[in-house]
């Protein structure tokens, strides 16, 4: 069915594939040798805590990218997700990898009911239970000590044996995560390009109408969260085997889950690499900071200024304004609120002058997205 | 007995703040739709502003209440007009939040960096005093405190209620393109509506100065169970934010007896929990809670 924007966009799409595939090519060769890079090992477990934040800022891109519902507890599930895995190798003595992936089975269960909960309304009450679930979490596993070993934290084994040095640990992770990484970010990309996305893109772009035009908006909604909350569960889990060590005050913290929003926004939410490229600008300046300045209340300054400037001046990120920037010297750029009325009732004209007829729901649909994508 | 009518008591005291605070909240999402997270950031922004100068001058407390509430209200205005007004409206709520979390982080950073971490308390003469009430102990500085959100939440009521401003208020609240049409000027109310709010937080943090201990990252022990409560009563209602502060407030406190105080705080978030599954647009939200 012609759309709008179809029918200007053809010829640079041959350039445009080769740039993708080899700036891709550049980001997996990048990833790939950085640990032979990396000159010592704080580098490298630097490497490893920016790639784990990477993987939790595109878990949560799953719902707050698709839906444009912000999460801002998304610590519950990193936080549970790891704390799932650590009890599920002390107590059964399963193959801590197993153990990982049956704890982030458990939070995707548990994530269904919270989901139902908070999704059945629009986004403000989305808001608050997250909210509201990472402090009940840091509530309950402060006070169940028994289970949680409390505010003494509680030690996690390494999955790997004790003849594997430190630096050799990270270099494993590193490639691990980098891999959960790859498996997330190709899940979105399938996704995006789904039908089931482009109904998540329309309720994100107006509810209203994406309800009207037959999205079954309810559970669209529930299956991006539940599959987001398994990812992020992942991350936690690989983030407990790595680090060893969980803290509730750590693991539940509300800062956590405002990382992976700040990450995502300022990387750009609607595009596939946008909180990677996030997640290692925040990431590296997180950890700068912490190795300059230490602890001190002033990261916690610095991150509410940068959100909020985020949040007043670019809240569509980095990639969009960088793509919009390369597009203004390229010849017309594609986007369908470029085309004019005019323009528009010459194509429907000769649609029509062909046999199909211009405009079904699916492709108003599908204009609500692509011209959101834009 | 007497420690059931005690925690009876000890439950409306704090359900009397709750519901001022509460109050708040709901103005602001009343007029803007915006869930205002940072509100209990202001609450502990005043708070240390009332410890700061009772420390300093060795004024009560409460007598700082004649700076912050205006210095609040205008903040408020500002923060509305240059701030809140400037989002888009297609993702008001969303980014709203966003925005006001940001500003939540601020002041808490600011708040420690400026005061430390330490724990502060104000110190009063009348600090430990109390009274007998058929057997149920009450402390002087909770009567005030309840005293003063009892006192600022019914002047809220009546200037809703009885004034001009308050029916324009209202009508900004119910239907903002409707109120326009009769030619109210609804950015102009939000702001007001915005800075009010803000002024709930002056009152609800000087009261609270008076018998807390405080420190700069308190505010997340609020925010919860703020939520909580306005989304139980009812998103954008007053009353029924008012009424279920005093509901979970009692609840709370009469939970305590049988699980201690650190599991009777999860009742907020079980009523939470419940009302969404339930009664997604809480007990007393109209048409507007329906929609959020």
């Amino acid at each position: 069915m012609p759309s709008a924007s179809d029918t200007v966009r053809a010829p640079r799409a041959g350039l445009a594939t080769a740039l993708k595939a080899v700036g891709l090519l550049a980001l997996v060769v990048a990833v790939v040798t950085f640990p032979m890079l990396a000159a010592n090992p704080f580098i490298l477990s630097v490497g490893v805590v920016i790639m784990s934040y990477a993987v939790l800022a595109t878990s949560w891109n799953f719902v707050g990218g698709f839906t444009g519902y912000m999460s801002l507890g998304h610590a519950s599930y990193s936080g549970l997700g790891g704390y799932a895995t650590g009890l599920l190798v002390i107590h059964t003595g399963i193959n801590p990898w197993l153990a990982l992936l049956a704890g982030g089975l458990l939070v995707a269960v548990v994530a269904v009911p919270v989901g139902i909960a908070s999704l059945r309304v629009r986004g403000a009450s989305f808001v608050i239970v997250s909210i509201a679930l990472v402090l009940i979490m840091l509530l309950v596993f402060q006070s169940w000590s028994e289970l949680t070993g409390g505010s003494n934290g509680l030690r996690v084994p390494r999955p790997f044996g004790p003849d594997v040095l430190r630096p050799e640990q990270h270099e494993r992770f590193f490639y691990i995560h980098a891999g959960l990484l790859a498996v997330a970010l190709l899940l979105w990309w399938v996704i995006d390009r789904s039908r089931f996305g482009i109904g998540l893109k329309a309720i994100r772009e107006d509810e209203d109408k994406a309800q009207a035009l037959g999205v079954p908006t309810f559970s669209y909604k529930l299956v991006a969260f539940v599959i987001s909350a398994f990812f992020t569960a992942l991350g936690g889990g690989l983030y407990a085997l790595w680090f060893g060590f969980l803290d509730p005050i750590f693991q539940f913290s509300i800062l956590v889950g405002a990382y992976m929003v700040l990450m995502s926004l300022l990387g750009g939410i609607r595009s596939l690499f946008g909180p990677l490229l996030g997640a290692v600008i925040v990431g590296y300046a997180l950890e700068f900071f912490k190795a300059e300045y230490g602890d001190t209340q002033f990261h916690l300054v610095a991150l509410g200024l940068l959100l909020g400037i985020v949040v007043l001046f670019m809240p569509d990120g980095i990639i969009p304004a960088l793509t919009g920037l390369v597009k203004r010297f390229t010849p017309q750029a594609s986007s369908i609120r470029e085309v004019t009325q005019a323009e528009l009732a010459e194509q429907r004209r000769l649609g029509q002058a062909g046999e199909e007829p211009p405009g079904g729901p699916g492709d108003t649909a599908r204009n609500v997205a692509e011209g959101a994508r834009s | 007995m007497s420690l059931l009518l005690q925690s009876i008591v000890l439950g409306v005291l704090l359900g009397g703040l709750y519901a001022l605070l509460a109050a708040g909240l709901t103005l602001y999402f009343g007029v803007m739709r915006v869930v205002m997270i940072a509100h209990s950031a202001f609450l502990i922004l005043a708070a240390y502003l009332a410890w700061w100068f009772s420390t300093e001058t060795g004024i009560d407390p409460l007598v700082s209440l004649v700076a912050t509430v205006p210095l609040f209200f205008l903040v408020g205005v500002g923060m509305q007009r240059l701030l809140i007004a400037r989002l888009r409206p297609a993702t008001m709520t969303m980014m709203s939040v966003l925005l006001t979390f940001a500003i939540a982080l601020t002041i808490e950073g600011l708040l420690g960096y400026v005061f430390t971490g330490t724990q502060r308390r104000v110190r009063l003469s009348y600090g430990g005093g109390d009274f007998e009430v058929l057997g149920a102990n009450i402390a002087v500085v909770k009567l005030i405190a309840f005293g003063l959100a009892a006192a600022s939440l019914l002047a809220l009521f009546l200037v809703l209620t009885r004034t001009k401003f308050g029916q324009a208020l209202r009508a900004t609240i119910q239907h903002p393109e409707a109120a326009r049409l009769v030619g109210i000027n609804t950015e102009r109310i939000a702001g007001y509506g915005f800075g009010i709010g803000l002024a709930t937080a002056a009152v609800g943090g000087t009261a609270l100065s008076l018998d807390s201990t405080i420190y700069p990252s308190l505010h997340w022990h609020w925010i919860g169970p703020l939520m909580a409560i306005i989304v139980v009563g009812g998103l954008g209602s007053i009353p029924g934010a008012a009424i279920a502060a005093m509901v979970l407030g009692l609840g709370q406190s009469l939970l305590q007896i049988p699980l201690g105080t650190t599991w009777a705080q999860t009742f907020f978030y079980v009523a939470l929990f419940l009302t969404l599954m339930l009664r997604p647009q809480g007990f007393f939200g109209g048409r507007l809670a329906q929609r959020f």
